[in-house]
C-alpha cells in the first residue's frame, strides 16, 4: 500500500498504452511519488506493543538513585504507593528530603531517628487529610513504607529506620528489592485481622 | 499525503474501484502512543518484600493451630533456623567476600525452609533476627527465600 499522489490515474489497461499513458511527453518526470509507509506502520505497531507491555498504572513509585544499589529478589510483590525512605551510603532521605546523615546515625545512640519520624508523620497526616471524607478512612489505612536502600547498608541503620517508622505508625515495612528473572506479581499475604 | 489505493479496473461505466484509504490517521494514532507511552514507561521492574517489624504495638495476629515458631537468625557465621520444637538447624556461611562480608549459603536455606514448610503447610509466619553487621542485601535474600518457601509473613527485628 504505497502512498500516492491524490487525483487522476491512469487504469492498469492502459499502462502500456502511449497516448492513455502519457508516454507521449518524453522529457517530463512524473509528479506521482510513491511512498511505502508499510514498513514504518509495522515498526509502529510493533513499538506500540512492546510500549503497552512495559506500562504500569501505577506509574514509577521509586527512582532509582545513582548511590543506591537495590539487590535482586524473586518472590516480591508489585510496590505500591507509599512514603519512600530511600537509605545510600551516606543519608537518609525521605520523599526527596533528607532527614538524616548515616555517619551521624553511627555516632548516635538513639534508637528513633528524630527527623524521620517527624517527616513521616508529616506523610501521614497528609494522608488522613486527603481521605478525611472517606467512610471507611480507618480501614484503608495500611501504615506502609517502603524502604529503598543500597545492598551495602548495615542493619543497624535498618533496625533504626524500622523503629522510627513504627514510631510514626507505619507498622508495615516494604524492603525494596530489583525484580530478578520472573514476575514481580506474586499476590500479598493474606492477613488476619484481630 | 499517505493513502492506499487498490487497483483500478472495469470498463467505463461501471463503478470505479479504485479507492484510497488514507493512513496518515493511523500513523497520527500511532505516533501519539508511542510518545505517551515512552514518556510512562517503567524501564526497571521494582518489587517489595513485606515485612512486620517486631514490637510495634500491632495487633498480634491469631496463630492456626498447627503452626510453630520459626525464628531464623542471621548472623556472622551464617544462618541459624529455630523452631519452637526445639530443632536449630545451623547453615554455616560459605567463605567471605572480598570485603570481608560473610557469603551466605541461600540454597540449601531455601530447602530447609521448603523442608519445614512441608512438615507444617498452615505455618506461614517466620521472624528473621539478623546481626547489626548484616547488609540489606542479605536481609533481602533471606526474606527472599522465606517467602518463597512459603512463609509469607515475615517479621523482622534484631538478633542482639
Amino acid at each position: 500500500m504505497p502512498i500516492v499522489q491524490p487525483g487522476k490515474r491512469i487504469a492498469k489497461r492502459f499502462a502500456a498504452s502511449k497516448v492513455f499513458a502519457g508516454k507521449m511527453h518524453h522529457g517530463r518526470r512524473s509528479t506521482n511519488l510513491e511512498l511505502n509507509v508499510i514498513p514504518m506502520v509495522d515498526m509502529m505497531t510493533m513499538l506500540v506493543i512492546f510500549l503497552l507491555q512495559q506500562f504500569s498504572a501505577t506509574g514509577e513509585v521509586l527512582y532509582m538513585q545513582k548511590d543506591i544499589k537495590l539487590p535482586d529478589a524473586r518472590h516480591g510483590q508489585v510496590i505500591e504507593i507509599a512514603p519512600v525512605v530511600a537509605i545510600s551510603g551516606a543519608q537518609v532521605v525521605v520523599s526527596g528530603q533528607k532527614v538524616a546523615e548515616v555517619a551521624e546515625l553511627e555516632r548516635d545512640p538513639s534508637q528513633i531517628i528524630a527527623p524521620l519520624v517527624e517527616k513521616l508523620r508529616d506523610e501521614k497526616k497528609r494522608w488522613d487529610y486527603i481521605h478525611q471524607n472517606d467512610a471507611d478512612r480507618e480501614k484503608n489505612w495500611k501504615g506502609e513504607v517502603n524502604v529503598q536502600a543500597d545492598v551495602k547498608v548495615p542493619f543497624r541503620v535498618l533496625r533504626r529506620v524500622m523503629a522510627s517508622a513504627a514510631e510514626a505508625g507505619y507498622g508495615s515495612v516494604n524492603f525494596a528489592a530489583t525484580e530478578e528473572g520472573g514476575t514481580a506479581s506474586a499476590p500479598a499475604p493474606a492477613r488476619k485481622k484481630p | 499525503m499517505g493513502g492506499t489505493s487498490l487497483p483500478e479496473g472495469g470498463r467505463k461505466k461501471r463503478r470505479s474501484l479504485d479507492a484510497t484509504v488514507n493512513v496518515v490517521p493511523a500513523i497520527d494514532l500511532l505516533s501519539c502512543c508511542i510518545s505517551f507511552l515512552l514518556f510512562t514507561a517503567v524501564w526497571t521492574q521494582i518489587s517489595r518484600l513485606q515485612t512486620t517489624p517486631m514490637g510495634n504495638g500491632s495487633a498480634v495476629e491469631v496463630m492456626p493451630a498447627k503452626s510453630i515458631t520459626v525464628t531464623l537468625t542471621i548472623g556472622e557465621k551464617g544462618f541459624v533456623l529455630a523452631t519452637s520444637t526445639g530443632a536449630q538447624i545451623e547453615i554455616p556461611a560459605l567463605a567471605r567476600a572480598a570485603d570481608g562480608a560473610p557469603r551466605y549459603d541461600l540454597a540449601a536455606l531455601g530447602e530447609r525452609l521448603k523442608k519445614l514448610k512441608a512438615e507444617f503447610p498452615d505455618q506461614a509466619a517466620v521472624t528473621v533476627a539478623a546481626d547489626d553487621a548484616v547488609l540489606y542485601a542479605d536481609l533481602v535474600h533471606a526474606i527472599d527465600a522465606c517467602v518463597g518457601a512459603g512463609l509469607g509473613n515475615v517479621s523482622v527485628m534484631g538478633a542482639g
